[in-house]
């Protein structure tokens, strides 16, 4: 899979006149797993709507090798970068097969509606995303981790060396939200470059090579998360205080002993 | 097993294209031309044509029930005499004269009102949203009425009508206000919209001498009777015309079911495609409107048979047209027939139908994605 790099220099993206995201500069690294975390409100999915054009910048541009996404064009884009929204949803009665397929979209047209590529891409996608035996299954008699798993494999048919997904897991349980995040490692292992918006400070650690912490808009910190994030770190974002420990086996930060900041200040 | 390969390999070198199986539900053409690294293949939906298949042998059987029966009843036989240029004379006139142009504007108005729906609906990814609800119906018959009832204006109908429907499609989406043409604040709007039209055309029946007021009277409820001449013509090239331009845009169509930011995720350009989907949707209303009047229910049992009768693979316009028409043909005969000598005009028959169509739509258990 060729790579792709996205990038921003001087983004603003606003909501009317309210800014979103203030001037923002950031490189993704390539074929790894960037969680972009931060508080409610802070510009995540806004951030993520950016890089997926789907919310124009008022000012700065987003950069996919070098090149403006703006003047892309929306086929040209659709097959270099992929999103999955928060708010997915599909015609009813469609099968989770018929799902997959929609994510070729991008690479047909009018004569060429269905190729051996196309087919042989859609089976590994229900392959990878562990789909197969559900593949004939209407979407609305699933499971939520199923029917996340099953639009991943759409975006993972579209094929695209970068993927975007909004908070896959917000509505998920541990156990789902665990085969979401093992199916985003996987993805990068095979070359992709997978961003991704977390609520969860401590899966985002677990399972992101690199992170983002937006606060109002602005980058607070950058970098692997063993690195970037410290005790001020997450009460500049969640006015949290912590203790952090290492998680035994993986090494990644984990949050203990967690309450409200200046809780024991206030009396004295 | 040898020979299965062989056999393969031999119909490769025939057809000249890569091997692929189709998917669920599908017939799969490929063959090699000379453009584009030459493999093509084409899907054919077998769910859609069996719909198409059907509705259409439906339509046909029935259009032969509506040239027979009336005041004066026909055999089959003498039918299709009449058709010919044999037979009876009268029979000859009553079929070729006076049912056989009523019919072509019974499928057209049907199959426009069809397609425009089923348009609609997909936009707005909303059921309820068809033309005749969200008011563009009742704007197109207020333009066109007051056309008739004379405002010192000499424009046709057709004209009228396209005018009026685009007024209410714009006064619909203005009122929304930045809502779009997704979600109920669209519908709400268009419903208000429509009123207001309605009212506008019944003051206008109202301060009319009453035989003008009568010239007008059937664009108010819906009637195949009095056909503006030239809209009939009008329609079937606009229909020509839109059919093409929304089988065109059925790809984009049937991605526009998803969320926009999904839709937009996989290269539709969405905010110009949904003004194309509502410009022929607003066209086919405005053109159809001008033949029969505001038959508005067409475009909602239409679409609805359609859908029940396909798969959710796709959206379907080819099985809206003819079920529209179908719905269309069946109401005027009925229309006709029921209270002979006296006619009921076709806007009344499928309000009569359509009516408890749209309450059950409404009570039925909640199906997700729709609301």
């Amino acid at each position: 899979m060729s790579h792709y790099e996205l990038a921003t220099h001087d983004l603003t993206l606003r909501h009317g006149r309210a800014t979103i995201i203030d001037r923002l500069a950031l490189t993704l690294p390539v074929g790894k797993v960037t969680a972009i975390v931060g508080p409610n409100g802070c510009g995540k999915s806004t951030l993520l709507s950016g890089l997926a054009r789907l919310h124009a910048p008022s000012q700065g541009e987003v950069l996919l090798d070098g090149r403006d996404i703006q003047r892309l064009p929306a086929r040209e884009l659709a097959r270099r970068l992929a999103l999955l929204p928060q708010e997915a949803n599909a015609p009813e009665g469609l099968t989770v097969a018929e799902l997959v397929r929609f994510g070729r979209q991008p690479h047909q047209g009018w004569l060429r509606q269905w190729s051996a590529e196309d087919q042989r891409v859609v089976r590994e996608a229900l392959a990878a995303a562990d789909v197969i035996e559900l593949a004939e299954r209407p979407l609305d008699t699933l499971s939520g981790g199923q029917r996340q798993r099953a639009w991943i494999a759409m975006t993972i048919a579209q094929q695209t060396p970068l993927l975007l997904l909004d908070e896959p897991t917000s509505a998920l349980d541990l156990g789902h939200q665990i085969e979401v995040f093992e199916l985003v490692r996987r993805l990068a292992a095979g070359g992709r470059t997978v961003v991704v918006v977390l609520h969860d400070l401590v899966s985002a650690c677990r399972y992101a090579d690199h992170l983002l912490a937006l606060r109002d808009g602005q980058l607070v910190a950058a970098g692997p998360p063993s690195e970037v994030v410290t005790v001020d770190l997450v009460r500049h974002l969640y006015d949290i205080e912590c203790t952090l420990i290492q998680d035994p086996h993986t090494g990644s930060p984990l949050l203990a002993n967690v309450r409200r900041a200046g809780r024991f200040g206030e009396a004295g | 097993m040898r020979s299965g390969a062989s056999l393969n390999e031999g119909r490769n070198a025939v057809v000249g294209a890569e091997e692929a199986d189709a998917p669920v539900g599908h017939w799969r053409l490929a063959w090699r031309g000379p453009l584009r690294g030459g493999a093509y293949s084409i899907l054919v939906d077998r769910r859609a044509l069996a719909a198409a298949g059907l509705l259409l042998s439906t339509l046909l059987v029935a259009s032969l029930a509506y040239l027979a029966l009336g005041s004066g009843t026909l055999s089959l036989f003498e039918v299709v005499a009449a058709l010919a240029g044999h037979g009876d004379p009268m029979a000859a006139f009553l079929v070729q004269e006076l049912r056989l142009p009523r019919l072509a504007a019974a499928c057209l108005t049907g199959a426009a009102f069809g397609v425009a729906g089923c348009l609609m609906q997909t936009l707005a990814r909303n059921r309820l949203a068809t033309p005749g609800i969200i008011g563009i119906d009742n704007g197109a018959t207020a333009f066109a009425v007051a056309s008739v009832v004379g405002l010192g204006l000499s424009l046709a109908p057709s004209a009228m009508a396209l005018a009026g429907a685009t007024t209410a499609a714009a006064l619909a989406f203005g009122l929304a206000a930045g809502g779009g043409t997704r979600g109920y604040r669209f519908i709400v709007a268009g419903i208000g919209v429509g009123a207001v039209f309605e009212a506008i055309t019944q003051l206008l029946l109202a301060k009319v001498a009453i035989d003008t007021a009568n010239a007008a009277y059937p664009w108010t409820v819906g009637s195949l009777n009095a056909r503006p001449a030239g809209a009939v013509a009008l329609l079937a090239v606009g229909l020509v015309l839109g059919m093409a331009a929304a089988l065109w845009l059925s790809r984009a169509l049937s991605l526009l079911r998803f969320s926009d930011s999904v839709a937009s995720g996989f290269g539709v350009l969405v905010a110009r495609r949904r003004w194309q989907v509502l410009a022929v949707s607003v066209m086919l209303t405005g053109l159809a409107v001008a033949v029969a009047g505001p038959v508005g229910m067409v475009g909602l049992i239409g679409p609805e048979i359609a859908r029940s009768l396909s798969s959710p693979r796709g959206v379907p316009l080819v099985a809206s047209a003819l079920a529209g028409a179908l719905v269309m043909v069946l109401s005027d005969l009925a229309g006709r027939v029921l209270l002979a000598p006296i006619e009921i005009p076709v806007g009344i028959i499928t309000a009569v139908v359509g009516g408890p169509w749209l309450l059950w739509i409404l009570l039925r258990p909640a199906k997700r994605n729709l609301a």
